[in-house]
């Protein structure tokens, strides 16, 4: 018996680099669920585009094996035919809004099946309903939380009801409420006979879809990123201090973002803000690394702080030709011991003449710490969404890198969706619209069930369960 | 209130104006807005008589607020032009050049301000343009929004790091502060178009049975825009 899809023994080389897909086997029934996991850079991305014929169709590489897709094969039938067959749904879903508004959004799918008007207007009216934007029908999808956008991406992909759906990193960018609804939405897509492939890093909350498979892709070379290496501190201790900000406001346009924030950062302190998306949590962090307007003051010892910010996307910040250049621009007398260690630590030091933009995103990722921790900021540093597109052994990686800074005294402020991330800090604080819901020591805020239940998000059994473990083992 | 540097951040996209334009078919506009830039091979009288038609047009459409807006953004631009040209050419080329590029501004904000980018896609493929030029047409009229934000987030993270100050003097500039702008400007536009490319290929983008949805229909208010452009622009260039 055919399945809805099949890859047999696909395997995919970038042309010009070493990057690519191991050989993977799957064979998919309606309205089965298969998680991919894997390290960074195994290939799960690569393994999305084979399985919805982007590759071969958009890229030139060598692509090895034979995918079917409800009996058509991906390269003799063309992309758009495919495409009515499986839908395809990215990690960035602001990056894949192709319209002005959410109906149009939807349309624009609907239009391409050729259907006639009056299927399309049902269709529609379905989706919206579905996914709860039937009040949002004329908002531009560039206006919409990170949550609405998934949806409506899943919305405009599933009005085409493909028998399959990929999805590529779907969580990464989600708050733990909007990770939750994506879950339960996915549940019932499965019930409905589509089958589902989800390529992802965050497996945990994927636990309670139905049926569940998962296939674990390994990687076709051994991952640059040094984990496990001891992690000596990058930098020289400084004074203590403590960094101090109050009535804390910050406007943007009409709209009041942050109102009155008040609270103090001890140096050597790692301290992980989390909340919903859209609940000015960046901006907090723009706030404090002195780019962003704002009411109130941010001070250490009646100064302004030295703090240096790591950005969500380390795409807005290169322009050198190596990441040596990279790392060392702008620095009059480099402290060479320093840029060495932050290499090694970083598991960077294969790199170093490499251009930083053919990097991975989570190898980027680490230029940009790199560059932030080699101005030595002496008061810390601000990491927007560090965890973002970053496997286990990377995240542990970055754990240890933060702590290592903490140790010489300076602070480090986090902002963050990953609670499992966000409860190794030193100190968690729940970002409401009203300010602070909860503030102290991860353990305490993880379990303060009215906080959470006032900010709109979840914690998830399993997060609670690891905390509880952690804490039973320091 | 502290600020070590000026990049102003708006997440609001461009806003569609209430306007009685709005109720016309985007092909009216889009003639409306051509036959309007067509203007500015006039000399410099007829340019002074087509601008005080059009300033009228601007009112009744509810339009002078936002045309407004987008010569302010230009008011740099057009000094620095207005001051060469008088000082090194003549003072009738200097009123004529600033007059040109304010008529230029305020037709952009015409067409911006009321049509959507779905709209001039349809306008696009009924005037016999191909689906796929006007698709990548309305996409770059959308991305307007986005690029203008992604300028903004470029300057922030290399004025965090200290690769790029904002208000430098124009001899201070350095080939490192364009670089360190331009450079991730062209890299996050191409991956931008690459990412888009990819998200309508995956919505059947190029389907041969494509059908739109939306259906354009020009009514009297149409006729008598159209009659009234015509008679303007044909006694400006013949009379």
């Amino acid at each position: 018996m055919f399945g809805v899809l099949t890859a047999d023994r696909v395997a995919y080389r970038y042309s010009g680099n070493s990057m690519g897909l191991e050989p993977v086997s799957i064979g998919l029934q309606a309205g089965d669920a298969l998680l991919v996991a894997g390290p960074s850079g195994c290939g799960k991305s690569t393994l999305a585009r084979c399985l919805t014929g982007m590759i071969p169709h958009l890229y030139r590489g060598q692509l090895t094996g034979n995918v079917s897709l409800c009996g058509l094969d991906s390269r003799s039938t063309p992309l758009w035919r495919l495409s009515e067959c499986a839908g395809f749904v990215f990690q960035n879903p602001a990056a894949q809004l192709v319209a002005s508004s959410v109906e149009d959004e939807i349309l624009f799918g609907l239009e391409n099946l050729g259907l006639a008007r009056a299927e399309m207007r049902t269709r529609l009216d379905e989706a919206l309903v579905r996914f709860g934007l039937d009040t949002l029908r004329a908002r531009s999808p560039l206006t919409l939380s990170g949550g609405e956008q998934q949806k409506l991406v899943l919305a405009a992909t599933l009005a085409r009801h493909p028998p399959i759906l990929v999805m590529d990193e779907p969580l990464s960018m989600l708050d733990s409420a909007a990770a939750e609804m994506l879950v339960n939405d996915l549940a019932s897509v499965a019930q409905a006979g589509t089958a589902i492939v989800i390529c992802e890093h965050r497996f945990e909350p994927l636990a309670t879809l139905p049926g569940l498979r998962t296939l674990r892709v390994a990687p076709p070379h051994e991952p640059s990123s040094q984990a496990g290496a001891v992690v000596a501190a990058p930098l020289s201790a400084v004074p203590s201090f403590s960094l101090v900000v109050e009535d804390l406001g910050v406007s943007l346009g009409q709209c009041r973002v942050l109102n009155e924030l008040a609270f103090q950062v001890p140096g050597g302190q790692i301290m992980a803000i989390v909340g919903r998306n859209g609940v000015g949590k960046t901006t907090l962090l723009r706030a404090l690394a002195g780019l962003q307007r704002h009411d109130g003051s941010v001070l250490v010892n009646g100064q302004r702080p030295d703090l240096a910010m790591v950005f969500q996307n380390p795409d807005l910040q290169f322009f050198n030709p190596t990441v040596r250049e990279e790392i060392l621009y702008g620095i009059s007398e480099p402290d060479l011991e320093r840029y060495q260690g932050l290499l090694q630590i970083l598991g960077l030091s294969a790199y170093a003449q490499t251009p930083p933009l053919l990097l991975s995103e989570g190898e980027k990722k680490r230029v940009a710490l790199a560059i932030a921790l080699m101005r030595g900021p002496r008061h810390g540093v601000l990491l927007d969404e560090p965890s973002l597109g970053q496997d286990a052994a990377h995240k542990a990686c970055l754990m240890r890198l933060a702590r290592a800074v903490a140790d010489s005294g300076r602070s480090v402020i986090m902002t963050t969706h990953d609670l499992s991330l966000a409860a190794q800090a030193d100190r968690m604080a729940l970002l409401g619209e009203a300010g602070f819901l909860a503030d102290g020591r991860p353990g305490e805020v993880l379990r303060d069930s009215s906080a959470w239940s006032r900010s709109g998000l979840k914690v998830a059994p399993w997060i609670l369960a690891a905390q509880a473990e952690d804490a039973l083992c320091n | 209130m502290q600020l070590i540097g000026r990049v102003r951040r708006v997440h609001e996209p461009i806003r569609l104006v209430v306007s009685p334009l709005r109720r016309t078919d985007p092909r009216t506009r889009l003639l409306l807005s051509v036959s309007a830039s067509l203007a500015v091979m006039l000399p410099l009288e007829r340019t002074l008589i087509f601008m005080g038609l059009y300033t009228l047009l601007l009112a009744w459409a509810r339009l002078l607020p936002s045309a407004g807006r987008q010569i302010w953004r230009l008011r740099w631009v057009l000094i620095v032009l207005f001051a060469f040209d008088a000082i090194f050419v003549d003072l009738t080329l200097a009123v004529t050049v600033t007059l040109r590029i304010v008529l230029l501004a305020s037709v952009f904000a015409l067409f911006v301000g009321t049509t959507t980018p779905e709209e001039l896609r349809l306008a696009l493929e009924r005037l016999g343009v191909p689906y796929r030029y006007a698709f990548s047409l309305s996409l770059a009229f959308l991305s307007f929004d986005l690029l203008r934000d992604e300028w903004r987030a470029i300057q922030e993270a290399q004025m965090a790091r200290g690769a790029w100050a904002p208000r430098v003097r124009l001899r201070d500039l350095a080939l490192s502060d364009l670089l360190a702008l331009t450079v991730p400007a062209i890299v996050l536009t191409t991956r931008r178009a690459w990412a888009l490319t990819e998200a309508a290929a995956a919505r059947g983008f190029d389907a041969p049975h494509r059908r739109a949805y939306r259906e354009l229909k020009m009514g009297r208010v149409d006729g008598l825009v159209i009659a009234i452009t015509a008679i303007v622009v044909g006694l400006l260039l013949f009379l």
